[in-house]
């Protein structure tokens, strides 16, 4: 019945897609088409993309396909005016913590009717939720990932640290043996923290049981004035001190990007994601036989701090003059043959339930560790305006880091996202 | 002017010839209608000009003013709707208590870096009088460079010689004897924050008023500075006497410009912390992004917008009038 209907509505906006684009659609079968993909900047690597893109050619003759990597700075703006204009991209990936907002704004094709088509069965379930709305599916799940702790395992050995820690406790141990081994050198940093590392500082939040909101009946309101939350800030606090980062306390992990800092060779441990990781060996290729990563340590000694479970979905704009093409394209990406390279490479893929590839690659098992207990930021459209405007969580960890008392500094960042959450 | 002056010629070459009116009765009205003619056709050559203007600049102002009273998110711009919602844009903006600080923070802001910024141009200009011509040029050149560079790559290297780890302003600090400048940050309120800007903004402005002004001050006529010479007036006399009185239309015309210019500058602003830290340094255009872009409420952006007008508008008041009184002085 549901089915039905979405697949009802899908028709209908594929109607309403082809007659308002007439000039580009009514090409033909037979005709050239151009069929425009963005994906996002470290997320499915070059070979794949060209054999999937030569794949599809191939397989779809007179159809070119325009590939085009995007930048993750600044994407929310540049999809905003992509989607609305009258030529939109015909297949686009999100961010998961983005997806609600553009699929209640009705900017993305109903895909509920080719669900089961799209491997429907095996979706990553975070990753569905992200992209469901109103009971409707309007995107496919591609990958996830979360962040674990990239460290360098001659580092390591050197200072005497035979196992990765595997509590608070012992991350802070490990620290002071690192700093202790490497004094003489004055580049050296144990971790690398930026200021504004605010995945991070969810992963702690979450840790101590607290969270950033919660959902009163659909509104939500900041829970960054609780107890738990403040804890987790003050960890963040504590392991910035300890460990005597040098990041600035004003940034975010992408400005300077954390993965050329770790590339320099001076640093023990960054806190990151696996395309990071691999930037990190492109640049300095000896880190590749040197690197490994442990889940984010709990404070409960032998468990895993929960995980910002980040990550991707692919969707069909409104607009798309070529919503047939680009949802054979997402079957063909989704398929069983991609979805595998896509685990090697170190993700979580998302519309295959079979991870074997994930363990071979060394921070995949990391991943895949504190993979289960990954959380999500609140699933509401306004989300989305937290991350691309002024995020309170940013400025709560800049104060909090100079010197502002946590009480003060959680009460105004309360404030401010309750705000942003209100719409 | 000179559609005035035909027609004040016009009646004047009519009155004398009365008779030759009464001697063609039937010609005069061929003649009355040349007149016509002759008043419609300064007219119709500004038609063209007028709706150009209209279309380009029109529009978007009725465009802007029209969506301040839709509701108009991502989802009614997507689907085309038209939604009308009243006041309710302008309750909301005005309705936000922060909306008054930051348009406080905007219009000292604005007044703060127009002041510098013209005080600073007019000095260089009134140095530049006084320099060797090789220097003047070597001067010269360097303001046109610093003019000519992108307002981007102007605020990277800003954000590059502020920055808390690796700027070049902490390390001289640090060699010249100032220890607590070792890892120091510029941005940890806004009012540092925005002074930053505001330096960057000044520097950006300088050249244009320096070269504007020196056009003005090489426009005093020499006799005037050597009659006040003879009559053995001191410098500050002959600035306040000479300089001053040829200057302050161009002073006035200078300020007025910038004022509108900084009032709305964005970029700067963004990119050096989007308006951070805690929103210490968002400006008024800096809340017209967040609202429209960031948020996608293109609705209370655009009241924000109107707003800014109806502000900015109430701030040069002043100046327009007396920029008006002053051209019909000069007609």
């Amino acid at each position: 019945m549901k089915g039905w209907r979405g697949l009802a509505a899908g028709a209908a906006a594929l109607a309403v897609a082809l007659t308002a684009c007439g000039t580009s659609g009514s090409g033909g079968a037979g005709g050239d088409k151009t069929l425009t993909v963005w994906l996002m900047d470290g997320s499915a690597p070059a070979a794949l993309t060209d054999s999937l893109n030569k794949e599809f050619q191939e397989s779809n003759p007179g159809v070119t396909v325009k590939y085009e990597v995007q930048k993750w700075t600044g994407i929310q703006e540049k999809l905003t005016t992509a989607l609305t204009s009258n030529n939109p991209p015909d297949v686009i990936e999100l961010g998961n913590t983005q997806t609600p907002k553009f699929a209640a704004e009705g900017t993305l094709l109903d895909l509920s009717g080719d669900v089961s088509n799209l491997n429907g069965d095996q979706w990553l379930g975070g990753l569905k939720d992200s992209l469901t709305w109103d009971g409707k599916q309007y995107g496919v799940p591609f990958y996830a990932a979360n962040r674990t702790v990239v460290y360098r395992t001659d580092m390591f050995e050197a200072a005497g640290i035979a196992t990765p820690p595997t509590s608070r406790a012992e991350w802070l141990d490990a620290i002071e043996k690192l700093k202790a081994a490497n004094a003489s050198n004055p580049d050296f940093q144990s971790v690398y923290l930026p200021g504004q590392s605010w995945y991070v500082l969810l992963s702690f939040i979450w840790d101590e049981g607290g969270d950033v909101a919660k959902s009163d009946g659909g509104t939500f309101t900041g829970t960054l004035t609780t107890p738990e939350a403040k804890a987790g800030l003050k960890f963040y606090e504590e392991l910035v001190e300890k460990s005597g980062t040098k990041a600035p306390k004003d940034t975010d992990e992408a400005t300077p990007q954390q993965m050329e800092v770790f590339a320099q060779g001076n640093t023990a441990m960054m806190i990151g994601l696996p395309w990071e990781l691999a930037g990190a060996v492109k640049a300095n290729p000896e880190l590749e036989a040197k690197t490994a990563a442990f889940p984010i340590p709990s404070k409960t000694a032998g468990k895993t701090a929960p995980v910002f479970l980040g990550g991707s979905n692919l969707a069909i704009p409104a607009g798309s003059a070529n919503a047939d093409l680009a949802k054979s394209y997402l079957k063909l990406l989704g398929g069983k043959k991609y979805q595998d390279q896509l685990a090697a490479t170190g993700m979580v893929p998302g519309t295959s339930t079979d991870t074997t590839q994930l363990a071979s690659n060394p921070v995949g098992e990391a991943m895949a560790a504190s993979a289960p207990g990954g959380k999500v930021t609140p699933v509401t459209p306004a989300w989305a305006a937290v991350e691309a405007g002024q995020n309170p969580l940013k400025d709560l960890l800049t104060s909090v880091l100079t010197g502002t008392p946590v009480d003060d500094a959680t009460a105004s960042a309360n404030d401010a996202l309750t705000k942003l959450l209100a719409g | 002017m000179t559609a005035v002056k035909t027609t004040t010629d016009a009646v004047p070459a009519g009155v004398p010839t009365p008779p030759a009116r009464r001697r063609a009765a039937t010609g005069g009205a061929p003649r009355r209608r040349a007149g016509a003619l002759d008043r419609a056709l300064p007219h119709l050559l500004l038609a063209p000009a007028v709706i150009g203007i209209l279309w380009l600049i029109g529009f978007p102002v009725l465009s802007v003013l029209f969506t301040s009273f839709r509701k108009l998110d991502l989802g009614e711009l997507v689907r085309g709707e038209i939604v009308w919602t009243g006041l309710d844009n302008y309750a909301e903006v005005l309705g936000d208590s922060e909306f008054w600080t930051i348009t406080l923070r905007t219009v000292v802001f604005t007044a703060v870096v127009v002041g510098v910024s013209v005080l600073a141009g007019l000095l260089i200009a009134l140095l530049m009088k006084q320099l060797h011509p090789v220097v003047r040029i070597v001067l010269q050149i360097a303001m046109l460079l610093a003019w000519a560079m992108p307002q981007l790559a102007a605020t990277t290297v800003y954000q590059w010689m502020f920055d808390q780890q690796f700027g070049i302003l902490n390390k001289t600090l640090v060699k010249i004897g100032f220890e607590s400048f070792a890892g120091y940050s510029w941005f940890t309120t806004g009012t540092s924050t925005l002074s930053v800007i505001g330096l960057l903004i000044v520097w950006q402005a300088i050249p244009f008023l320096a070269f504007s002004l020196y056009a003005g001050v090489i426009g005093v006529p020499k006799d005037l500075y050597e009659a006040a010479g003879i009559d053995g007036a001191s410098p500050v006399q002959t600035f306040r006497a000479v300089t001053w009185p040829e200057l302050k239309p161009l002073l006035l015309m200078v300020t007025f410009l910038s004022m509108l210019w900084d009032f709305k500058v964005f970029t700067q602003v963004w990119v050096f912390k989007q308006g951070g830290p805690d929103g210490g340094s968002t400006t008024l255009p800096v809340l017209q992004y967040l609202k429209g872009i960031s948020q996608s409420h293109f609705g209370v952006a655009a009241a924000v917008s109107v707003l800014m007008v109806l502000i900015l508008g109430a701030l040069t008041f002043q100046y327009v009038r007396r920029l008006i009184r002053s051209q019909e002085g000069v007609l």
